[in-house]
């Protein structure tokens, strides 16, 4: 949880302009110089993600959800709520899941960010837990499954092979609206060698 | 009601030394807003219920992590995350109380993140407020929980005073029973409050649920060494295992000599603005031995005086069934 | 029987995608010079637009545009309208929407927009309504009455009118105690048997009231649209659970021909009835985009989708129910007062019909009313009336059982409909039934006895509760299109218009086609998605339709598809067609196999045949939707299509519930250690995604029964729980620790296959054993109420039972 800042006695990030356009996909521009507060700068930003390193022109405000699905095309991380509620965002900074709406893109600066995009072997091998998932069924709709999958690729990464109800524990932050919960657990359980 | 959901342009700060994170509080004061964890932030600046023109991230500030054993306890930095306290071997083994308490906030996400003093210092959940309606607490001039038709099942017992709201923390209840300390610093100085008196109610401050000003900023926590080791009981009920805040959440700290309770400190959360020390079952047990007969003897005691709403009522035997289950786990 | 393909496990194609984060919903597409719209909801929950002033938003700098109700056609109530002005009748209906540059500043603009407002009174209790003198949720009325009007242009309602119903005070106070409202009005009523003559017969006679809370669907993915124009064709990136039969109503909307809508629609995160068919919202995209002539996308906050996802409805009611000494049910009088929300439907009659195929009575009487309310729309919904009914049927069937000494269980299985059984007001017939076997199977999974003699035992602060519940719903139709295609590469292409909600049935129903034809899956490729790829005309993906439906339908285009299949071999190779089989890549001759052509061929041929082989030619009675496909397939390889004929009687898809609880006295939580579910669906197509069906609607029954609830206040019609937070959806920890599942797998003749479906009544069982449990540990409590909260229990125990609201609220604690 530790970032890795300079200790630098200097107030980094002071004071964000907003008069830049975005980069990024060329369709989300920044909003006009106007309604922002006058200020100093250091928009631009260097981000880890997917072991890639990205300039970025990030908002002050702007969520890291917003910056992976709308500046660098990341959709698979997913807006179930944008409050919270529901894990359907959820990713790893540096291998402990946050929720993507409700964390601010400029504390991930210098840390590692992986999405769902990122969990493929260079050669496209899918990650156990993908292929589980997809042998155990355990996705229905969709759409809170790259949340599950992030936490459970980080609950393996700490522990290997997790009994049931651990894995249920580090899960539990995730909501399934359909209920497919069994499912991905059996699906936790097959990527950890404990099913087979 | 529109529904707003980006959060709006503002400022944004990254101090990493404490005494600049102070130096801007100082000056922003209300117009600034401090970012621990961020969980009970952005959701207020998206709804635009809250509307702060700069955030103070507090996350750079290196000082302010970190649990380290002291001369007398345990020092948490106020942005030690939730999961670090619920898993810190130091706290599991010594104040097993607060490690539980901080594991069954919210969800394993929010905890990641979530830090002690925001836990401490989240705001309160009555939906009305939390709406953006125009209540006493948000500086309008009535309260839309405190009528006869008003949905206020999560609502307050206690000494309400124009607002019924709650406080929501589940750390809260723990750090008042191990008689922590809440160190806070402001531009050039620091005071030391206790965790009984850090949090306030609506007839001392109703904008406000802590001492803290808009200039200060809590740093740290001190666990003395007194409930090292003590006999802990805590329990939260909650509609779902997940997410929810707490309905009644009990922390008990005793101490027994000889088969007797000693000294206790049994606080409820969940059913008044602060966290509620039960003093007249604290009085009640002391010298008794910690069993049925006991919490028969308290039956109904921690929840005399209380002053229920329309839909909160239930919460009057649950508190005290908390109490019988603290003293005959 | 053997099959190739059906009850066996595949990995369905879309699945990949899932977990790579490739799958993209409507949210996911971008268009160059794509702006983005926000919407301005209402904050009253009743009233009329005075003036909007959006001058100074219009003027912002990056806003592109705002559409207003002039700009859309105006449906008459109760249809909900996509912009409303004239008649606002609930919090978060939609007014307006601004589109800019970005979202941020299309909220900017939103801040802006000064809006003058007249209130009207209003209600979110139908009993406030239904009660002489209470205020109308519309200027006209609070009830849907029937007329022959005419849709108005570019709104697809037809035929009704808002009007007004209502008891006298003496009725309405009576029905809140409990009690029958004597001398009330109801428009909705129907009976069969001897009601009096069958109550008498009974021994052991109940009358309960009940009220259960509507709910909101909260779909995870809200329901966000993106669309643009190009040569006057629109192309909709839309989230809905159908695919073509959503087509017509779409393009009606935006006042376009059929022909010119390109729907796209390859995954879709949820719908649970609110996505069947399009919603007024995609309207205000569509017409945002044509007048900005700009692509648009309309993001969905989770706050409006509470708004305008749609949500189950309420029920009030009181039922009366007799038992004969010998355990079978005498007779049933049930009266229920539906809450249809703003502009919704309930589902009154539905919720009795599931009491007349379930418990088989003798005689039965339903009367009831549905009315509106100033509350969100309610819709479809997962088992609409026969979940909620069984939720709070089961500890009420349970009392009686009770009282007449006899076992929970066995009563059940006595009652429990088997193939000659008739089900509702006109007696209708079923495909099939076999449910007294399904109880079987699961009490012997469940072992009930031993479990029974489990009930109430005490360990400390615990206490067991042993329930058990049915659920049914109606699950099958016909008569829609089927087609597929061997294309000139051998390949056996089929093609769907049913939707993706993410239960992948739309691609276990099409390997109907592939066991017909007999070709290896790996052969096989689904066409879907997207209306230019040449989509049949099929059926809504809801209700659990798919598995009898559509199987029914690619069972058809296959049997066309073999049968041109011989007659381009014997055209070829001599003889008739009769003469020749399939193995999966070649028709041959029976006699002779040797003699024979490759699927690849007969595509080919069927090309140069032209006419029906390669879809020249198609029958007459396909519809439009699927005569234009099979005319952009024309000539591209052997086409099979068909509509497919009528079925008769209803499809029922039945489970039973078993559940154990261990319900802790002092706080009014409960483990959930046990959950056993056997249905009664047919044929098994695929059982992982039947396993899925099955644990998914136990979750769903679980917040049915435990959870999740409307909160709203009635002094101002605001709802405390518009988040996912507080919609109380439940979690990993909230849900049975072990689920089992079982089919019966018994065919059902009507189905090529013997296929039905399971999604609805997968989660009536779920909320009806939870309910029944709870009662059970309780020792047999009734709490008259779905869902049953902690407080409710807390109370109970501590004998506070008279701070439950017992008055029938529905929307309010």
């Amino acid at each position: 949880m530790t970032p890795k800042l300079t200790r630098r006695r200097f107030i980094k990030s002071v004071i964000f302009f907003g008069a830049a356009a975005s980069s990024g996909a060329g369709f989300y521009l920044a909003s006009a110089a106007a309604q922002r507060p006058a200020g100093g700068v250091e928009r631009l930003v260097s981000l880890n993600v997917n072991g890639r390193t990205r300039r970025v022109d990030v908002m002050p405000q702007e969520t890291l959800a917003h910056t992976l699905r709308y500046k660098l095309g990341l959709t698979g991380t997913k807006l179930g709520c944008n409050r919270g509620e529901c894990g359907a965002c959820t990713v790893t900074v540096d291998d402990v899941t946050n929720y993507a709406c409700s964390t601010l893109t400029h504390s991930v600066k210098g840390r590692q960010v992986v999405t769902v995009e990122g969990l493929r072997a260079a050669d496209g091998t899918l990650h156990a837990v993908q292929q589980a998932f997809i042998d155990e069924l355990s996705p229905q709709c969709g759409f809170c499954t790259p949340g599950q999958i992030m936490s459970a690729v980080a609950l393996l990464k700490t522990n290997p092979r997790p009994t049931r109800e651990e894995a249920r524990q580090a899960l539990s932050g995730n909501l399934c609206r359909c209920g497919a919960y069994d499912h991905y657990l059996n699906g936790v359980m097959r990527a950890s060698g404990q099913l087979s | 009601m529109p529904a707003y959901d980006n959060m709006p342009a503002m400022e944004l700060y990254q101090p990493v030394q404490v005494e600049d994170a102070l130096s801007l509080a100082s000056r922003l004061a209300d117009r600034g807003w401090l970012l621990g964890g961020g969980q009970d932030t952005y959701g207020w600046i998206k709804d635009r219920a809250k509307r702060p023109e700069a955030l103070i991230d507090l996350n750079g500030i290196e000082s302010m992590r970190g649990i380290r054993e002291t001369s007398d306890g345990i020092e948490i930095g106020a942005l030690a995350t939730l999961t670090e306290i619920s898993t810190n071997p130091l706290i599991r083994e010594r104040y097993e109380l607060l490690a539980k308490a901080a594991s069954v906030v919210a969800s394993p996400q929010i905890r990641n993140v979530g830090t002690i003093a925001g836990n401490v210092s989240q705001d309160v959940r009555c939906w009305y407020y939390r709406r953006g309606l125009d209540c006493y607490r948000a500086g309008g001039n009535l309260c839309y929980a405190d009528t006869p038709e008003a949905q206020n099942r999560e609502h307050a017992l206690f000494n309400a005073s124009r607002c019924v709201a709650v406080t929501p923390s589940d750390t809260g209840p723990a750090l008042v029973a191990l008689e922590a300390q809440m160190v806070i610093s402001r531009e050039g100085g620091q005071r030391v409050v206790a965790a009984e008196d850090f949090f306030v109610g609506p007839a001392i401050n109703i904008t406000r649920t802590t001492v803290m000003g808009p200039d200060e900023i809590l740093t740290a926590v001190r666990i003395p060494a007194k409930w090292a080791n003590a006999d802990f009981f805590y329990e939260k009920v909650a509609d779902r295992n997940v997410w929810d805040f707490a309905l009644v959440s009990i922390a008990a700290a005793m101490r027994t000599e000889g088969g007797n309770i000693q000294e206790s400190r049994l606080v409820c959360g969940a059913v008044e603005c602060t966290p509620r020390r039960l003093r007249s079952v604290e009085q009640a047990i002391q010298g008794q031995p910690r069993n049925q007969a006991t919490a028969d003897m308290v039956a109904g005691m921690a929840s005399e005086g209380a002053q229920p709403l329309t839909h909160n009522h239930f919460k009057m035997p649950l508190m005290d069934n908390l109490v019988q289950r603290a003293l005959t786990a | 029987m053997t099959y190739k393909h059906i009850g066996k496990n595949f990995t369905p194609p879309d699945i990949e995608a899932k977990v790579t984060g490739a799958a993209r919903y409507a949210e996911d597409f971008k268009r160059e010079g794509m702006v983005f719209a926000r919407l301005l909801t209402s904050p009253l929950p009743a009233g009329r637009i005075v003036n909007i002033d959006y001058s100074e938003a219009l003027a912002m700098e990056g806003v592109v545009g705002i559409l207003t109700t002039e700009d859309l056609p105006q449906p008459a109530p109760p249809t909900n309208p996509s912009l409303a002005s004239d008649i606002i009748t609930y919090i978060g209906q939609p007014i307006l929407a601004v589109a800019a540059v970005t979202e941020e500043i299309a909220e900017n603009a939103i801040e802006k927009i000064r809006i003058d407002f007249e209130r009207r009174p209003f209600v979110v209790d139908p009993l406030d309504t239904l009660v002489e003198g209470g205020a109308n949720p519309y200027p006209t009325g609070n009830t849907l009455v029937r007329n022959a009007g005419d849709a108005a242009a570019g709104t697809t309602a037809s035929g009704t009118d808002v009007g007004e119903v209502k008891w006298s005070r003496d009725a309405i106070n009576a029905f809140r105690a409990g009690q029958v409202p004597e001398g009330a009005n109801f428009p909705e009523e129907w009976a069969f048997g001897e009601l009096d003559a069958e109550f008498a017969q009974c021994t052991t006679i109940v009358e309960e009231p009940f009220v259960t809370i509507g709910q909101p669907h909260h779909a995870l993915e809200p329901r966000t649209g993106m669309a643009y124009w190009e040569n006057g064709r629109c192309y909709f990136h839309g989230s809905l659970q159908s695919h073509t039969i959503a087509v017509a109503p779409l393009a009606g909307m935006l006042g376009i021909d059929p022909a010119n809508l390109v729907f796209i629609n390859e995954n879709t995160g949820g719908g649970f009835g609110g996505k069947i068919f399009p919603y007024p919202t995609m309207a205000v995209t569509g017409h945002l985009a044509r007048k900005l002539n700009r692509p648009v996308q309309l993001r969905i906050t989770r706050e409006e989708e509470f708004y305008i996802g749609s949500a189950r409805s309420g029920m009030q009611g009181r039922m009366k129910l007799g038992l004969k000494a010998n355990g079978d049910v005498g007779a049933v009088d049930v009266i229920i007062v539906g809450d249809a929300g703003s502009g919704g439907g309930a589902s009154n009659s539905s919720a009795a019909e599931h009491i007349s195929l379930m418990l088989q009575p003798a005689a039965m009487r339903f009367r009831g009313v549905t009315l509106y309310t100033n509350t969100t729309p309610r819709g479809a919904q997962r088992g609409p009336g026969q979940n909620e009914m069984a939720a709070v049927l089961a500890p009420i069937f349970d009392k009686a059982i009770r009282q007449a000494g006899l076992d929970r269980m066995a009563v059940r299985r006595q009652n429990a409909p088997v193939s000659e059984d008739l089900i509702g007001p006109r007696r209708g017939a079923l495909t099939s039934a076999f449910f007294p076997q399904a109880i079987q199977m699961g009490a012997d999974m469940f072992s009930w006895d031993e479990r029974q003699a489990r009930s109430g035992q005490r360990n400390g602060n615990k206490v067991t509760g042993i329930g058990l519940g049915m659920g049914y719903h109606s699950a099958g139709a016909s008569g829609y299109d089927g087609l597929c295609r061997i294309g000139t590469d051998g390949r056996l292409y089929l093609h769907t218009g049913v939707g993706n909600l993410g239960t992948y049935s739309y691609a276990s129903v099409v390997r109907t086609a592939a066991e017909v034809l007999k070709v290896d899956w790996n052969n096989c490729e689904i066409v879907r998605g997207n209306t230019d790829l040449h989509l049949p005309y099929s059926t809504y993906q809801a209700g659990s339709n798919t598995m009898f439906t559509e199987v029914r339908t690619n069972f058809v285009a296959a049997q066309d598809a073999l049968r041109k299949l011989k007659d381009i071999a014997a055209a070829d190779l001599g003889g008739a067609a009769d003469d020749y089989d399939i193995d999966g890549t070649r028709v041959f001759l029976t006699s002779n196999p040797e003699q024979g052509m490759t699927y690849a061929e007969a595509a080919q041929r069927a090309v140069a045949m032209g006419g029906e082989y390669s879809g020249e030619t198609f029958p007459d009675d396909l519809n439009d939707v699927t005569k234009r496909s099979v005319q952009g397939l024309a000539g591209t390889g052997l086409i099979g299509v068909a509509k497919d004929t009528r079925h008769s009687g209803t499809v029922p898809s039945m489970t039973i519930g078993f559940m154990e609880i261990e319900l802790d006295m002092g706080t009014g939580k409960y483990e959930i250690v046990d959950y056993t579910a056997v249905a009664d669906c047919g044929t098994i197509i695929h059982p992982l995604g039947f396993r899925q069906s099955m644990n998914g609607g136990g979750v769903w029954g679980v917040g049915l029964s435990g959870y999740e609830r409307h909160v709203y206040d009635p002094q101002n019609g605001l709802s405390a729980n518009v988040g996912l937070y507080q919609a109380k959806i439940p979690t990993y920890l909230d849900i049975p620790v072990v689920t089992n599942s079982a089919g019966l797998d018994i065919p059902d003749p009507q189905s090529p296959m013997g296929s039905r479906g399971v999604g609805e009544p997968s989660q009536g069982c779920a909320a009806a054993a939870l309910a029944s449990a709870i009662s059970d540990a309780l020792g047999g409590h009734l709490f008259n109420r779905a869902p049953i909260t902690p407080d409710m229990i807390i109370n109970h125990v501590a004998q506070l039972d008279h701070f439950n609201t017992g008055d029938l609220k529905t929307n309010t604690f």
